[in-house]
């Protein structure tokens, strides 16, 4: 199953890492990556298309524990 | 005052006046800092593993943030099993690294890692100062992060420039509060209370939660209350009195027989700060095949993960079990009263007909015998145990009271965790009765240690049982690779006697079982640390066991033939 996952993560030094890493290490590999800071500096907004047999609910979960993750929504790619 | 010294001093203010840790050149400036903070005990270790795991060991023994201190580069990666042991087994921990100054960062400098980098995967979160005036925000969102939710360990990466900076303009540091944490929603309450109504044959899977939520009480109300068999998991262990008539001991992989077989029939688990671990569920889909589940944990990653709950709860595990202790007195008065009674009934008796023995027959020690004397003689005690055949004894026999008070590395299963972990546990009250279970394989791991016990002249009791072999693998490779030993023998261990004796420990011997009784006793009478080497048979094996991939109710025994299966239930 694909998914489609839409963050919002501070501009920390390592945030964009740990998220890839997370997603992967969790059982969902990346199949596209787009991102873009914010005009504030401050913030990233990130795009990801992931794949992977687990509950996207429980990636979800574990994206939304990384301090550096401001918000993350999943949802099933059409 | 420079950045290193603003550091120490806010370690101060954040409550610590232990740090476990080793100097070395990146970190230099922050232990020329410790030189004029009397407050801060410094705990020289003799190696940087045994300076994660003592602050591992202090921070589970008190409950406060342990916080462990080390160079770069190869000081801070032998941090990191003891910082991964944190995270996996959700301990509070500071871990305070140096770093080469930041423009020699990224050109492979002398003793130059990414500790950063490599940080990632082992802990809740970490932090790379990059100007001393990022410290007041990272310190103080490190112990915030670290003590919050469900606890864990944050790492801090300090180039050594920023440790010499001048931090004079930075105000004292001032320690943030803690999250709040959520309430369960009435609604899953409600569906939880539903499934619990239901239930002919419930069973309560308690786990390491309930004791990090602070809520062991609640949890014994809650079983009182609702007269429910209990199975608990090896950082469970202790939630319940190894005594309670409901407790049926531990499930899963060296679990008792009376819990799994309870769990494989039961129709609802209801399942408090545990999370389906596979040391615990044997093979997941074959697991509780009965049973709907209720689902109560702090940490929301946790529930569905691994099965599905019927119920989901989510929130402050003392809450939940509050509220649905209140609950289930107003509702299930008379509720499937027979067919319960008859469940707790059997549960019991299984409890009963499959009670560990102590009377093995020879001369020799048996452990599982000595553990169990050991913990109704020193009942009050912390006991910290390493890795391997031994922990499982523990687990299997020691009398557990409380859960804080059986120190284990549960989900990482470190060797080597066992004597540090002891330190820290001892340094967090120099008053309390600390014992450390070891094995042959696993003191040798950080045996070193010893040398910081005699600094410290900390009495902590080490109780080595000695097979002469890595004895887990062994009996592994007896049962499931055809008695092909492969690098498990130990018979040309040190004399560990001497050894102690060496590093200025107190040590004693003994192998027959009639002289268990007196060893125990000179070794708890002995005022300083002092080490009791048990001569144990290198054939003992754990039992029962699951084997892998088979489901709980597939134990296996030590004449290797199936016991007793699931009683049949209803369609």
């Amino acid at each position: 199953m694909r998914y489609q996952l839409e963050l919002t993560l501070r501009r920390a030094e390592g945030a964009l890492t740990r998220v890839l890493g997370t997603a992967e290490r969790r059982g969902f590999l990346p199949v596209s990556v787009d991102g873009h800071a914010h005009a504030d500096g401050e913030r990233w907004q990130l795009r990801m298309t992931v794949e992977g047999e687990r509950a996207p609910e429980t990636l979800q979960h574990q994206l939304a524990k990384l301090y550096d993750c401001l918000t993350v929504e999943v949802r099933p790619c059409p | 005052m420079n950045g290193a010294r603003w550091l120490a001093q806010a370690l101060v203010a954040e409550g610590v006046d232990t740090l476990f840790g080793y100097p070395g050149g990146a970190i230099m400036p922050f232990y020329d800092a410790l030189y004029d903070v009397p407050q801060l005990q410094h705990v020289l270790v003799r190696h940087e593993q045994g300076a994660a795991f003592a602050a591992n060991g202090y921070a589970r023994a008190s409950g406060r943030v342990g916080v462990c201190v080390a160079t770069s580069g190869p000081g801070a990666t032998n941090l990191f099993t003891g910082i991964a042991d944190a995270l996996v087994d959700s301990v509070p921990m500071v871990a305070i690294t140096g770093q080469v100054a930041s423009s020699l960062m990224g050109t492979d400098a002398f003793q130059e890692l990414d500790v950063f980098g490599m940080s990632f995967p082992m802990v809740k979160h970490s932090f790379i100062a990059r100007s001393v005036d990022e410290l007041p925000h990272i310190v103080g969102e490190a112990f915030r992060i670290a003590r919050s939710g469900r606890p864990g360990p944050v790492l801090i990466d300090l180039p050594k420039d920023v440790q010499n900076a001048d931090a004079s303009h930075l105000p004292p540091h001032v320690p943030l509060p803690i999250d709040d944490v959520e309430a369960p929603k009435d609604a899953s309450l409600h569906e939880a209370l539903a499934l619990i109504s239901l239930a002919q044959r419930p069973v309560i899977y308690g786990g390491g939660g309930i004791a990090l939520g602070d809520a062991v009480q609640d949890f014994r109300t809650f079983v009182d209350a609702t007269q429910i068999p209990t199975v608990l998991t090896l950082k469970g262990l202790g939630a319940l009195p190894s005594k309670h008539p409901l407790n049926l001991g531990m499930l899963g992989m060296h679990g008792s027989r009376a819990a799994n077989l309870a769990v494989q029939e039961a129709d609802l688990l209801i399942v408090v700060g545990a999370r389906f671990d596979d040391r615990a569920t044997g093979k997941l889909a074959e697991f509780a095949p009965h049973a709907r589940v209720v689902h109560m944990d702090l940490d929301a990653c946790e529930i569905g993960k691994l099965r599905v709950a019927d119920a989901g709860v989510r929130g402050d595990i003392r809450t939940t079990l509050a509220k649905l202790t209140l609950a289930c007195a107003a509702h299930l008065h008379g509720r499937n009263g027979p067919a319960r009674k008859a469940w707790r009934s059997q549960c019991q008796q299984r409890a009963l007909q499959f009670a560990p023995r102590y009377d093995a027959p020879g001369a020799t020690v048996y452990a599982p015998a000595l553990l169990k004397r050991l913990s109704e003689t020193a009942a009050d005690a912390f006991v910290v145990c390493d890795v391997g055949q031994h922990q499982m004894w523990v687990a299997q026999h020691w009398q557990m009271q409380h859960p804080r008070k059986h120190l284990t590395s549960g989900a990482l299963g470190a060797m080597g965790f066992g004597l540090p972990a002891a330190i820290g546990a001892q340094l967090q009250d120099r008053t309390a009765q600390v014992i450390c279970v070891s094995g042959d394989g696993s003191i040798q791991m950080n045996i070193q240690e010893l040398a910081t016990l005699r600094r410290y002249n900390l009495p902590v009791k080490i109780v080595l049982l000695d097979n002469q072999a890595l004895g887990m693998v062994r009996q592994w490779q007896e049962l499931f690779f055809e008695k092909r030993y492969s690098e498990i023998d130990l018979s040309d261990n040190p004399d560990f006697i001497a050894l102690a004796a060496a590093f200025g420990i107190e040590a004693l011997h003994v192998e027959r079982a009639e002289d268990v009784d007196a060893a125990i006793a000179a070794l708890l009478a002995a005022k300083g640390p002092a080490l009791l080497h048990v001569a144990i048979d290198t054939a003992a094996n754990v039992w029962p066991l699951v084997p892998p991939n088979r489901n709980n109710a597939q134990m296996i025994d030590d004449d290797a033939s199936p016991k007793e299966t699931p009683h049949a239930l209803p369609a």
